[in-house]
């Protein structure tokens, strides 16, 4: 074969396009100027189709290279992640665009239109992004085959065509593949994504980390139940539990900070039948998961620490599906170690001098844990507290008093600081439980979607003979925020949402729209769960649904199945015969009676004209042999027409 | 399908091409050749059929095959589904695209037409016909390749096209055209779907004509004749109407200016009954250069439009003029003494 055949001049512009589809959706996460290198390249690539500019010269190439992948270093100061890889990738495709000429030059950049395609997975596998790359695949696909079509073949629409169809025909293979091929685990590690700025909860918190969140729509987590959904006021999604305070900021107790004794979690035993839902997480970088009290996952990979709440071992990368078990009822912790209840009453002494005299007083009125905690309550109720998305900021270190006694304004972590700091005070056990409250219900497939402004803060008190209960001093304040969810208390309040313009959850309670968002939802909600989160526990599990066992002779049987039934027939059908003949009718009736002829000895050769062989009929039959008429018939007939 | 790969492997395997020096190679390319023929012997019309095709991946379908290896790599270690899902679907389009490349030239029908007749040296056309016969679909990008020529087609569904390479040709008599390999790529590049066949055609290659410049020797005794042009020509008998293949400068020119439809000069030599090319006239010499001789002598004749026989050993063609009695001639020379070869 003749190598380096030039690049068809066609299949060119559909590598352009190409190119340029499989760009975009990286657009967020590379350096702008990334983008120039590739508008650059593809108008440079264009004015050499048109002949209207020269390819750079070899040194000239080199050069960009080079500079590309220094300016790559400049932007990102590193090569490793999966960023600067894929930035890297993507100048590489712009620079080989460049230089494309020959007919090999156009096969490497569909190769790496697949590559780029597949890196695009990693950061995200949502439902639009897929379909979005299913669009790419068949734009590769095209360039494909127009790169193999014979020159002077113009611009149809035959090349797309025939892409969707052999990309059609590949899928019930795919199916079976995708499903039965064993999942196993990573081969060796691999540079992650690096830390984004992602909407969400933080590890710590301090006045106005919560509050942030208020501004966004941006689904945290939906939630597929099993039986029926909670009220909104049981919705506590429990996501971090914070013991520990420390620079006026409250966090969690890390596992090298407990005793050793202190380190296994002592689950609470749970008697009734549980909830059972599926959380299907968006990525969050960040090693907890949510789930109401008390819950326990069966789920490969997720644990449970000694406060009952349930992690990961690595950062949530991709979206990550978990099961639950919830025990609404169960008692957690019901005896309480010296040394936890030493950590959960610490809180430093001398920092909030009004708020510690105060709850002295109170603590003097009220002796009983339970009374004081009311007692608190209730002057949070009575006093004139507000619950509001825009508090004034309080920096100094006696957050307590300026809270209690001077703004009164705050939002769910206010609340929740100042009511476990002055149960600290009193020395009752108490933490801070960080999570999300609420969500929205899709009665349509039995989820909860839960957005970012659903983020809450909450405390937990320890009691005697109840273990942990979590008491919510927002909802002294605020009843309707967790009666009705976050939306219906602060509709209207300046700030809420005005981090989400554009979010189509701006535009609820129309009703077209809503129709069409719940429904979208639990499309999104199964392609996450079924397809995005498949596994090898559910892999095992559809399995043995569907075969008992799980035998090889099966996977052999079912692709075998799958390949017979879609593309047998069809290699049938397009080497069909032609059933209808394109000779006239004249053309039919002579070549029938020079078959007879042949038959008589006497063949037709190639390419003689019907008088010669009439000629050589007539030397060869016997006089006015009726064969011989009927030819002279039909030829007569043939040269009329 | 086994099958399929079996014998794209068996032939990609005694593909390459042997040195002379090595026995066993040649004689394995030998069997290879035995087998070939035996396999698609020669035919005027050859169809395609599924056994006559080899399929194999291309040097781009082993690249695609390494990208999905690093896409399925990618996927195990990321665990992202989606990859899976991709590289799945890329790894059965390719085992589709087996299926549409040998779609590609199934049922294809080619047929030899003819063979233009040349000179030793000269590039000999031959002309084949491809027909579809199926109704669907037809044959695109389709490669006849020949060692120094190659085309690619397209046929339409239903029709046919007739397309030409060229073989350049060296020795005198019936040269039959190497073996042909057909062959496609489409649609993906991927895979190469190829078969070979061999044509009945033959193309004629006349003998080489070389200038003599005087016929030194004579079996008639005759005065030998000279031919060449500073001579001239001997008296003008008078005219005819001028025939297709007369020579241009024997055309009266002169009369045609005046309106005059086309009239050819008669010389005295055209009619001259003695006009006789005959092999005895050349003693010395090999049977190529006699041929060479006696064929450039005739094509001085016909330029002319001169009459002239031709008389050879084994036949004799009586004195006529005109393109038929060239053609006649120079196909007599072509197929002298060529054993098992006539010149009917």
């Amino acid at each position: 074969m003749i190598s380096g055949e030039q690049l068809p001049r066609r299949s060119l512009l559909w590598l352009i396009v190409c190119q340029i589809a499989v760009m975009l959706p990286h657009l967020q996460r590379i350096p702008l100027w990334v983008v120039a290198v590739y508008l650059a390249a593809a108008i440079w690539r264009l004015q050499m189709f048109r002949q209207r500019a020269e390819m750079p010269g070899k040194w000239l190439r080199l050069l960009l290279g080079l500079s590309g992948a220094t300016l790559l270093f400049m932007s990102y100061g590193t090569f490793i992640g999966l960023e600067p890889m894929v930035a890297l990738l993507l100048v590489a495709a712009a620079l080989k665009l460049l230089e494309a000429i020959r007919e090999r030059d156009g096969y490497l950049l569909v190769f790496l239109g697949f590559f780029i395609c597949v890196t695009h997975f990693i950061f995200t596998q949502t439902l639009p992004a897929t379909l979005y790359s299913l669009v790419c695949t068949g734009l590769l696909v095209t360039a494909l085959i127009a790169l193999n079509q014979s020159p002077g073949v113009g611009l149809s629409n035959h090349e797309p065509l025939l892409a969707l169809k052999m990309l059609a025909l590949a899928v019930p293979m795919m199916v079976v593949l995708f499903f039965l091929f064993p999942r196993i685990g990573p081969i060796w590690s691999v540079p992650s994504k690096s830390g984004q700025s992602i909407t969400g909860m933080s590890d710590f918190l301090r006045p106005g980390a919560v509050t942030k969140l208020g501004r966004s729509a941006e689904i945290a987590f939906r939630a597929g139940f099993v039986g029926v959904i909670p009220e909104n006021s049981a919705l506590y999604w429990r996501g971090l539990v914070m013991s520990q305070f420390e620079q006026g900021a409250w966090r969690t107790l890390q596992w090298h900070e407990m005793p050793e004794v202190e380190r296994k979690p002592i689950p609470p035993r749970v008697l009734a039948e549980p909830m059972r839902y599926r959380v299907v997480m968006e990525p969050t970088q960040q090693r907890w998961l949510y789930g109401m009290a008390y819950a326990e996952s069966p789920t490969a990979g997720v644990y449970e620490a000694t406060d009952y709440r349930l992690g990961v071992i690595n950062p949530i990368e991709f979206q990550f599906g978990y099961e639950v078990s919830s025990w609404p009822k169960a008692l957690m912790q019901p005896n309480l170690s010296d040394w936890r209840r030493r950590l959960e009453t610490d809180f430093p002494e001398g920092l909030n001098p009004l708020t510690e005299a105060w709850v002295k007083d109170l603590r003097e009125q009220h002796a009983d844990d339970r009374n004081f905690i009311a007692a608190l309550l209730s002057y949070f109720r009575a006093q004139p507290f507000y619950y509001t998305l825009e508090p004034p900021e309080i920096l100094s270190a006696d957050f307590v008093d300026k809270f209690m006694f001077e703004s009164r304004r705050g939002f769910c972590e206010h609340y929740a600081y100042s009511f476990v700091a002055m149960l600290r005070m009193a020395d009752i056990p108490a933490r801070i439980v960080a999570g999300y409250q609420g969500g929205e219900v899709n009665p349509l497939n039995n989820t909860v979607v839960v957005r970012q402004f659903d983020a809450h803060a909450w405390a937990e008190v320890w009691l005697v003979g109840e273990g942990w209960t979590r008491i919510d001093p927002t909802a002294a304040v605020a009843p309707s925020r967790v009666e009705f969810g976050f939306e219906a208390a602060m509709d209207g309040q300046p700030g809420f949402l005005s981090d989400s313009l554009l979010s189509a959850y701006r535009f609820r309670g129309i009703r077209a729209l809503d129709w069409v968002r719940l429904r979208y939802d639990v499309l999104a909600f199964g392609w996450q769960s079924f397809i995005v989160g498949f596994d090898s526990t559910r892999q095992i599990e559809l399995l043995k649904g569907w075969f008992g066992e799980i035998k090889v002779s099966w996977f052999v049987a079912l692709l075998l199945g799958s390949w017979a039934a879609v593309l047998l027939p069809l290699m049938l059908w397009l080497n069909r015969q032609r059933s209808v003949s394109l000779m006239l009718p004249e053309e039919q009736r002579f070549s029938a009676l020079c078959r007879r002829l042949e038959q008589r000895g006497c063949s037709r050769a190639l390419g003689e004209a019907p008088l010669q062989t009439l000629r050589r009929a007539r030397d060869h039959l016997p006089e006015a042999d009726p064969l011989y008429l009927a030819l002279e018939g039909a030829i007569a007939d043939l040269y009329r027409r | 399908m086994g099958m399929l790969w079996w014998r794209s492997c068996v032939a990609k395997s005694m593909l390459s091409p042997a040195s002379p020096k090595s026995g066993l190679k040649n004689f394995l390319l030998q069997r290879y050749r035995r087998w070939l023929n035996r396999r698609l012997p020669p035919a005027r019309t050859i169809v395609l059929e599924q056994r006559r095709l080899f399929i194999f991946p291309t040097r781009q379908g082993f690249l695609f095959a390494l990208t999905l290896l690093i896409m399925l790599l990618t996927a195990i270690n990321y665990q992202n589904n989606l990859a899976y899902g991709l590289t799945f679907w890329l790894a059965m389009l390719f085992i589709v695209a087996i299926h549409f490349t040998h779609a590609n030239l199934l049922k294809l029908e080619i047929t030899g037409v003819r063979a233009e007749s040349v000179y030793p040296g000269q590039h000999a056309e031959f002309c084949f016909r491809i027909s579809c016969s199926r109704s669907r679909q037809g044959y695109r990008a389709v490669k006849l390749v020949w060692p120094g020529s190659e085309v690619l087609v397209d046929v339409p569904a239903g029709g046919e096209i007739d397309v030409s390479l060229h073989h350049k040709v060296t020795a005198r008599g019936w040269f039959s055209p190497p073996r042909l390999r057909i062959e496609s790529t489409y649609p993906l590049g991927l895979l190469r779907c190829w078969s070979f066949a061999y044509f009945d055609v033959r193309a004629l290659v006349w003998p080489q004509p070389i200038r003599v410049e005087r016929l030194a020797f004579s079996s008639a005794g005759k005065a030998g004749y000279d031919l060449s042009e500073q001579e001239g020509l001997d008296d003008l008998m008078g005219f005819r109407d001028y025939r297709i293949g007369d020579a241009p400068r024997l055309i009266d020119w002169r009369s045609h200016a005046r309106g005059l439809p086309l009239q050819t000069k008669l010389y005295s030599s055209l009619v001259d009954e003695d006009n006789w090319l005959d092999w005895q006239d050349f003693p010395a010499g090999t049977v190529e250069q006699k041929l060479s001789w006696l064929c450039w002598l005739l094509l001085q004749h016909h330029s002319r439009g001169e009459n002239f026989g031709l008389r050879l050993p084994e036949l004799e063609l009586p004195v006529a003029a005109g393109d038929r009695q060239r053609d006649r001639a120079l196909r007599a020379l072509a197929l002298h003494d060529l054993n098992g070869e006539s010149a009917g």
